[in-house]
């Protein structure tokens, strides 16, 4: 027996239990009212053909929110509201003694939604969404016994296959929009040929049958369906009658107007839907579990419905529509009924049951006329079915030959469905009672909601209600693509189909009356589970390979960095090809700046490759400092002013903040990392230097190319020189292209630096070890120190407000003003501890500051956007207001906007110092973060 | 000039990343800096028109691109809070794991 979800809803029950009957109730009222609402509009749609609603949702993409409702959506819709109010309902009663039932609703509900945004969606991505969603629903409600492993792993199949098809569906939508240059499906219905006579036809016929396979459960995608029974039977009622499975036929039958008609079709679908219809019949007769025989004939039933599709003939399509909806009737009759029995006896196991025609009327009934719908007996909708199914494959329009294995088919079929049928109803409710076996009916609402489709399937057969007809035919008639005619008639004369129906109900009452000897005999002829061995060794394979590639990552930091290195200069070498220079050399005057140029570089690339030699770590950084330093000597002479004063002063901050986490780091394990510099290798050095060398020849290359090729003009240059002053006001274009013309990059360039300060934050003060927080805190002692440290604050105060005010004149700007204040700060901190000076100098509120400067940021763009209709287009309020402000200085956005920076930069570079200073008293990083 | 320009780079480059490769973690930050200094130097040096002035607008004559120098500013604030993020993690590495090698790193997963 597979694992039985009632036994684990009562499992986790709670005393008080669930109101879950209000639940179901409340949740029906949603498809109720859909369904009612489709009622509504049938005529509207039986008249005009197709109700369209178009809202524009991503239009520069072709995507909308549009609805469509013609004959085959109308009829799928009505199923999947009608049968989902009676579901809710049945499932309010059904899940009573769960308190957790309020998840199962909530999933029904997205089942619900998903499955009829599927069949009203009139986009294709629309579709592909809702049907996705209708993938997702069902892994949850598969696998809402989630302490189940079965139920799990049964959850994973059905998420892979269907999701597997569901992206073999999007490339066929992807393929079909290319062909049709349209995503609307409307117009590609209206496309005619045009899909097929595309050079991706065969492409997106294999794809869109992949799709319907998988979730209509064609054999060999079969294998999940009857796994799904983990489901609480609810939902599995739901997702057999009305949803989830029936998407692939709607996907077919949706798509057969411009994708059928051609051999190819044929073939793929009529022979799919025969195996898939012998095989499913086959299985489910060797079913004990009453649900899982239910799911096998249901995977016969649609493997009916597919090879029909296939056939592309208007009495086809008459009989696909009359399936669907008797299929929907009795299946969900038979699931309710199934789900009833389990739920007042506590099995399902036909070993175990009988009898019950006595203790439990009500549900005996429901399921006699569900099964004699399924038998496809008379008066049941079922035979009217079955009796077109048969005169299809009797139809003259199909090569004789085909005629007689798809009549040899569907007899075998029919027979086999027959005996099921007869072995779910008597062995569960005939013959004698079996031990211990205490049942009665169960609550009204959910006998009623079991019987509804139960008796629906014996009057849409006894009275012949024409609104039924015509939307039967309407339905074909989208389907198929003409006009098909519908009539209901349960007698239709003596011919040959009613000849091989006798011959199928008496093969299949043969079958019925020697059932335990077939089985026996299917027993000896294992063929149900190959598929499954197969999907489990799959998933083995793949298991292996992921450990096999696991096994790749070492976890060594370096040794991913070299093979990226060593990928760059493959790649180079195989790909890289000289530019022939447009070298102009005579422009490079041959003075004393070139010569100053030579010797800042040359000290640039002595310091840089000292760090490599020297052996203390700290020299290495002081080395580095002056590499740093002699950087911005270099950008000086370009000259760059701007560029080089953020330099130094990000140069000073890089060594400050390296020092201070050198100097905090336990020094066991500094002494531990020094020597590491000498226990490395010789072999390992030259290999990486041989490594690096590589690299850095291929950026000599590309940078001498770069110089030998220019000066090119640029037009964007060009435009920001031109414009600075006039819309920005700014004299330093560098400044206004920073600030005004890309002010946007430098909002998020300094959240990022904010962000990082803020990480760094955490990441120390939240996660560093406690350690011995006195001996870090404890300052110099020297007057001559402290007396400076007095003095240095102000001045860089000044200083950065000048940077501040003037940035748009000169250089320096709010960036440079932010590192010079926080390298302040920090001077203090080396001075006087970090304990006085925070109590001295209280207006560092490193959180606030950054985030003030943000706020600020963002404040003074929306002023711009609401004076000028335009975000960082500047406001000079100063010349507005005809202010007598100092020349160069502007009472502008801009200028807020340097406010803004400065205030973002101290407030992280504060962040920074502050948490690699201290990192190991925690308490005070806190009190810190959070502005004491 | 240009030549010994692109020279002076390529070893840059070259010495960011051998200290990059090194075990040591605080080598490795060190490589860092000195990675994106060499970049920064390559980017404004593609804006050179060899001039002699800077690029302020009512500057006389040739003024150097002022395109790739705002870029370059760009890069170095975000470089300066990048390093910044990396060097607690290597000090968070170092208190946590006890180490400051980088050949260690995989071991703090346990």
């Amino acid at each position: 027996m597979v694992g039985n979800p009632r036994t684990a809803l009562r499992s986790s029950g709670s005393p008080q239990g669930f109101p879950s009957a209000v639940f179901g109730f409340a949740f029906a009222l949603p498809p109720a009212a859909a369904f009612l609402a489709l009622l509504a509009l049938a005529p509207r749609v039986l008249d005009e053909g197709a109700l369209v609603r178009s809202i524009p949702w991503i239009p520069s993409l072709g995507l909308a929110f549009s609805i469509r409702l013609d004959g085959l959506s109308a009829l799928f819709a009505l199923l999947v509201s009608g049968i989902g109010a009676l579901i809710m309902i049945y499932a309010g009663s059904y899940a009573k003694r769960d308190p957790g039932a309020w998840r199962l609703f909530l999933y029904l509900q997205i089942f619900f939604v998903s499955m009829i945004g599927l069949v009203v969606a009139g986009n294709l991505f629309l579709l592909f969404i809702f049907w996705e969603g209708t993938s997702v629903a069902s892994y949850l409600l598969i696998g809402y016994a989630a302490k189940n492993e079965k139920a799990r792993s049964a959850a994973f199949k059905s998420l892979l296959v269907t999701g597997g098809g569901g992206i073999a569906l999007l490339a066929a939508f992807l393929l079909i929009e290319s062909a049709t240059g349209s995503a609307d499906l409307a117009e590609i219905l209206a496309s005619g040929n045009r899909l097929r006579e595309s050079s991706l036809y065969i492409p997106i016929l294999i794809l869109a049958a992949l799709a319907a396979f998988t979730k209509s459960a064609q054999f060999p995608f079969h294998i999940w369906l009857p796994d799904g029974m983990t489901a609480p039977t609810p939902a599995s009622a739901y997702l057999h009658s009305a949803t989830m499975v029936k998407a692939g036929i709607y996907l077919l039958a949706r798509l057969n107007p411009v994708l059928g008609l051609t051999e190819s079709w044929f073939w793929v679908l009529t022979a799919t839907g025969t195996l898939t219809m012998l095989f499913g019949a086959y299985l489910g007769l060797s079913q004990r579990d009453l649900k899982r025989l239910l799911a096998y004939s249901t995977i016969s039933q649609l493997g009916v419905l597919t090879m029909l599709i296939g056939q592309d003939t208007a009495i086809a399509f008459k009989a696909v529509v009359i399936a669907v909806l008797a299929h929907s009737l009795y299946k969900s009759a038979l699931f309710m009924t199934a789900g009833i029995v389990d739920h007042e006896t506590g099995t399902r196991d036909l070993d175990r049951l009988g009898g019950l025609r006595r203790a439990m009327p009500g549900t005996a009934a429901a399921a006699v006329l569900g099964g004699l719908s399924m038998a496809g007996l008379p008066p049941m909708f079922g035979f009217l079915a079955k009796e077109t199914l048969i005169s299809t494959a009797t139809h003259p329009t199909l090569p004789p030959f085909i005629n007689l294995i798809l009549a040899g088919t569907i007899v075998a079929a029919g027979a086999l469905i027959l005996a099921q049928a007869g072995v779910l109803v008597l062995g569960t409710f005939a013959g004698p009672r079996r031990e211990g076996l205490e049942a009665r009916d169960p609550p009204a609402p959910m006998l009623v909601a079991a019987l509804v489709p139960a008796a629906a399937s014996l009057l849409f057969a006894l009275v012949p209600l024409p609104g039924i007809a015509s939307l039967l035919a309407a339905a074909a008639g989208a389907a198929f693509g003409s006009p098909v005619k519908v009539s209901l008639a349960l007698w239709s004369g003596v011919g040959i189909p009613l000849a091989l129906s006798v011959v199928a109900v008496s093969l299949g009452l043969v079958l019925l009356r020697f059932e335990s000897r077939v089985r026996n005999a299917q027993k000896q002829l294992e063929v149900g589970r190959i598929i499954d061995r197969l999907y489990d060794g799959l998933l083995a394979g793949v298991d292996a390979l992921s450990r096999r590639a696991v096994r790749l990552q070492h976890g060594r930091l370096r040794l991913y960095l070299s093979v990226m290195f060593l990928a760059v200069v493959i790649l180079f070498v195989l790909f890289g090809r000289p530019v022939p220079p447009r070298l102009a050399p005579a422009s490079v005057p041959l003075d004393l700046w070139a010569a100053l140029r030579v010797f800042a570089l040359a000290i640039v690339v002595a310091s840089s490759a000292a760090t490599i030699v020297l052996r203390r770590d700290l020299h290495a950084i002081l080395a580095l400092g002056a590499s740093g330093l002699n950087v911005a000597v270099l950008f000086l002479l370009e000259p760059a002013p701007d560029v080089a004063l953020a330099m130094i002063v990000v140069d000073i901050l890089t060594v400050v903040i390296l020092v201070l986490a050198l100097t905090k780091l336990p020094a066991a394990i500094r002494a531990r990392a020094d020597a590491l510099d000498f226990r490395e290798s010789k072999r390992q050095k030259i290999l990486d230097a041989i490594l690096a060398s590589g690299v850095g020849a291929a950026a000599a290359l590309v940078a001498w190319t770069a110089l030998a090729t220019r000066p090119r003009p640029s037009e964007v240059s060009q435009f920001y020189a031109e414009r600075s002053k006039a819309l920005a006001g700014a004299r330093d274009i560098v400044g206004a292209i920073v600030i005004d013309f890309r002010g946007f990059d430098t909002l998020i360039e300094i959240a990022v630096f904010s962000l990082a300060g803020i990480g760094a934050f955490s990441l120390l003060c939240r996660g560093a070890l406690k350690r011995d927080a006195r001996a870090a805190d404890r300052g110099s002692r020297s007057p001559l120190l402290r007396s400076f440290a007095f003095v240095i604050l102000p001045l860089c105060m000044v200083l950065a407000a000048v940077f501040v005010m003037y940035g748009h004149d000169r250089p320096g700007d709010g960036f440079v003003g932010g590192v010079i204040v926080a390298l302040a700060v920090v001077f203090w901190y080396a001075v006087f501890g970090a304990e006085r000076s925070r109590r001295t100098l209280r207006w560092v509120r490193p959180l606030p500051l950054a985030v003030s400067g943000l706020a600020l940021a963002l404040v003074q763009a929306s002023i711009s956007y609401f004076v000028n209709g335009s975000f960082y287009t500047p406001v000079d309020f100063g010349r507005r207001l005809g202010l007598p402000l100092p020349d160069g200085f502007a009472l502008s956005t801009s200028f807020l906007m340097e406010v803004a920076i400065f205030l973002a930069v101290l407030g992280g570079a504060s962040l920074v110092i502050d948490s690699t200073g201290h990192p190991d008293d925690s308490e005070s990083c806190e009190s810190s973060g959070e502005g004491r | 000039m240009p030549v010994l320009i692109a020279a002076g780079i390529g070893i840059v480059f070259a010495v960011g990343i051998y200290q990059i490769l090194r075990r040591n973690l605080i080598r490795s930050a060190i490589g860092l800096v000195i990675l994106s200094n060499a970049a920064n130097l390559f980017l404004v040096a593609c804006g050179s028109r060899w001039g002699l002035f800077a690029p302020y607008s009512g500057s006389p004559a040739q003024t150097s691109d002022p395109l790739p120098q705002a870029l370059v500013l760009t890069a170095i604030v975000i470089a300066m809070g990048g390093f910044a993020f990396v060097l607690a993690v290597v000090h968070v590495v170092a208190l946590r794991g006890r180490t400051g090698d980088s050949d260690d790193i995989d071991r703090l997963k346990n």
